[in-house]
């Protein structure tokens, strides 16, 4: 027990310096080819292959997450906007408990395309940093940008990237 | 004794009572639960209220000071970190 | 000096702010605890009330009542600014012994109010932010300013966040016994501290606190009291967040160290129960403290000759300092609380708590507590009512 003890106070150590020094590098970087989604959504499973030749902005969000509140309008616009374009908004939900996520829902409702992650294998898979993390991926399944967190300013920024990815149709 | 000093002596002085801080701190760090720092997303829990370490400030200003005002120690407290891990 | 200090009520005779000198950081840092993330601003701002009702007493003497209004607003800016600020107003009045804890029919009635105030602005940049802050406390005799620079500064993964702050407090001390009587006090303080999510229930922090003061310590309203012209204390303090997701509670602890160059040591050791039940929260706590005697602290044994307050051979062979403040005593002390508040909707908290603290000199945990001194005690209701928007 006590070398364990020992051993994990120096990983500590270790770890605590390691996470300062480390670079804010992105492993899923632009033009990686989107890792694969296949969860459960409200009424059917959502499966991300199956969106291919649509631009997906894929949204990983939890009802704790106080910017997440902001940004659901936000999505909403995004969605109604370009959806005759081609975009599919996916919101995937990260609560350990269902009940957390359709309590928000039923405060901040959800017009567009839900999908429930309570164990985060998907976040894992995208190497989600922080809550929310969107993705936006192209009509070819690859990723061509990720963004962390989110507030109002960032609006026109992301509205213009999905507006390119969409192209000039 | 100046600060430096103070310091030196709180930290490397063996006496009963540092000896006892660090066991302490030291058990209640690592006592019973393995470092396991969440994911981002898993942090539900750590940004409710109840887990924030300097939710209501009118109260801690009252306390500490009732007890400044009582008692020869004052002081130690700072803001709190973690959370949500929101942004 | 020490927000924490100005902003309540001179809960003595005449504020022991005379040796009270820490607790300048303590005040600035503890205010923006709303959401204490690094990177951005508090998403909601927060407007609160609370009023203080204290009251103290040792057997056969009611001391000193204060009654403290006070407000405190948080103001997001923009997502990379914040304000906040506070302001506080004291009504003291009462007695207190003016050595040891002797009373009679000449222990002086007094009242006083006291206004106190700060300001911080904050600034949120990717990682981390910084703060600055200033504190003003005025009453009749004790006038005192303070600034603070606060830095946080967080892991990638947000796990881990350190903190820096610093701090300087400059006092000015009179007496309204003592129209002479024109002292100064200047006070900084370091603090170095780190927050880590442990695990997905369990928050830790560890801080470390220097503090360094020089100037006038003493307490001009009580008898044969002449304490050193610094002050040096050392305090590290540990904190321990758990949740229990069955029960919907979590834990709160807390270890505190202290030791200063008067010579007194000190342990503190907090919990309370936060216990969510539907829109209600329940918190009951409990806190223990125990420290020992300050080097010049003299027990009520008095010089046969002259008699009181005077220490045995106070003239013949005086002392370089002495005080007979029991604050400065050798004792434990006991605090339980409970506090209930109550979620109105999604913006509105109100709550209610209400604390009893005993000090008995026979509840020193290490050593034993210096004799002659009665017990003392104090209750005091808080009521709260919080905004966000």
């Amino acid at each position: 027990m006590k070398p364990n003890r020992i051993s994990s106070s120096l990983r500590l150590a270790a770890l605590c310096l390691a996470t300062l020094a480390a670079p804010a590098a992105w492993s899923l970087d632009a033009g990686a080819a989107a890792p694969e989604i296949n969860l459960p959504g409200v009424k059917e499973a959502v499966n991300l292959a199956s969106l291919k030749g649509k631009v997906v902005y894929v949204d990983f969000w939890a009802s704790w997450c106080g910017p997440c509140k902001q940004s659901f309008p936000f999505m909403n616009d995004l969605q109604a906007k370009y959806r005759a374009k081609g975009l599919v908004v996916l919101g995937i939900n990260l609560d350990a408990k269902r009940e957390d996520a359709d309590k928000f829902l039923n405060e901040v409702p959800a017009q567009f395309k839900l999908a429930f992650d309570a164990r985060g294998e998907s976040a894992k898979r995208f190497d989600v940093r922080g809550m929310p993390s969107s993705y936006l991926i192209g009509r070819d399944g690859k990723v061509v940008a990720a963004h962390k967190g989110f507030k109002e300013v960032d609006r026109k920024d992301l509205e213009s990237r999905i507006a390119l990815a969409l192209g000039g149709n | 004794m100046s600060p430096a000093i103070a310091m030196e002596h709180f930290l490397i002085t063996p006496s009963r009572s540092s000896r006892a801080v660090c066991a302490l701190i030291a058990a209640a760090a690592l006592g019973g639960c393995a470092f396991a720092p969440p994911q981002p997303w898993e942090k539900g829990n750590l940004a409710k209220p109840q887990m924030s370490m300097g939710r209501d400030p009118l109260d801690q200003a009252f306390t500490q000071h009732i007890y400044g005002s009582k008692e020869a120690a004052s002081g130690g407290y700072g803001v709190g970190g973690g959370g949500c891990g929101c942004n | 000096m020490a927000w924490a200090e100005v902003a309540v009520a001179a809960t003595d005779a005449k504020p022991c702010r005379g040796d009270k000198a820490g607790a300048i950081i303590a005040a600035a840092l503890a205010l923006p605890g709303v959401t204490a993330h690094a990177e951005s601003a508090p998403e909601r701002g927060v407007v609160a009330l609370k009023y203080l009702n204290y009251k103290d007493s040792q057997p056969g003497l009611d001391r000193i009542a204060v009654n403290a209004p006070s407000i405190y607003v948080l103001a997001p800016i923009s997502p990379r600014w914040a304000v906040d600020g506070s302001l506080v107003s004291d009504s003291v009045s009462g007695a207190t012994p003016r050595y040891h804890t002797a009373i009679s029919g000449a222990t002086p009635r007094m009242t006083d109010k006291r206004l106190a105030g700060n300001v911080q602005v904050t600034r949120y940049f990717e990682r981390s932010n910084v703060a600055i802050g200033l504190a003003s406390s005025n009453e009749n005799d004790y006038n005192s300013k303070a600034g603070s620079l606060n830095a946080s500064f967080s892991s990638d993964d947000n796990n881990t966040t350190w903190n820096v702050g610093l701090g300087y407090a400059s006092d000015k001390i009179g007496s309204t016994n003592d129209a002479t009587l024109h002292e100064t006090k200047q006070t900084s303080e370091l603090l170095l501290g780190v927050t880590q999510d442990w695990t997905a229930n369990d928050l830790i922090q560890l801080n470390f606190t220097l503090n360094s003061g020089r100037g006038y310590f003493s307490d001009p309203y009580k008898s044969v009291d002449n304490r050193p012209r610094e002050r040096d204390q050392a305090i590290a303090l540990a904190r321990w967040n758990h949740y229990f997701a069955g029960a919907g509670g979590a834990l709160r602890s807390a270890y505190r160290f202290y030791r200063d160059t008067f010579g007194i040591k000190a342990h503190t050791l907090g919990a309370e129960w936060v216990q969510s039940v539907g829109r209600f929260t329940i918190t009951p706590s409990l806190r223990l403290y125990t420290q020992n005697a300050a080097k010049f602290y003299f027990d009520p044994i008095y010089d046969p000759d002259v008699g009181a307050p005077y220490p045995p051979g106070y003239f013949t062979n005086p002392p370089q300092y002495s005080s007979a403040d029991q604050r400065l005593a050798a004792f434990g002390a006991v605090t339980v609380g409970l506090q209930i508040g109550v979620n109105i909707g999604a913006d509105w908290l109100v709550d209610l708590k209400a604390e009893r603290y005993e000090q008995r000199t026979g509840w020193r945990v290490i050593g034993t507590g210096s004799p002659g001194l009665d017990p003392f005690q104090a209750t005091w209701l808080q009521v709260g009512v919080e905004k966000r928007f």
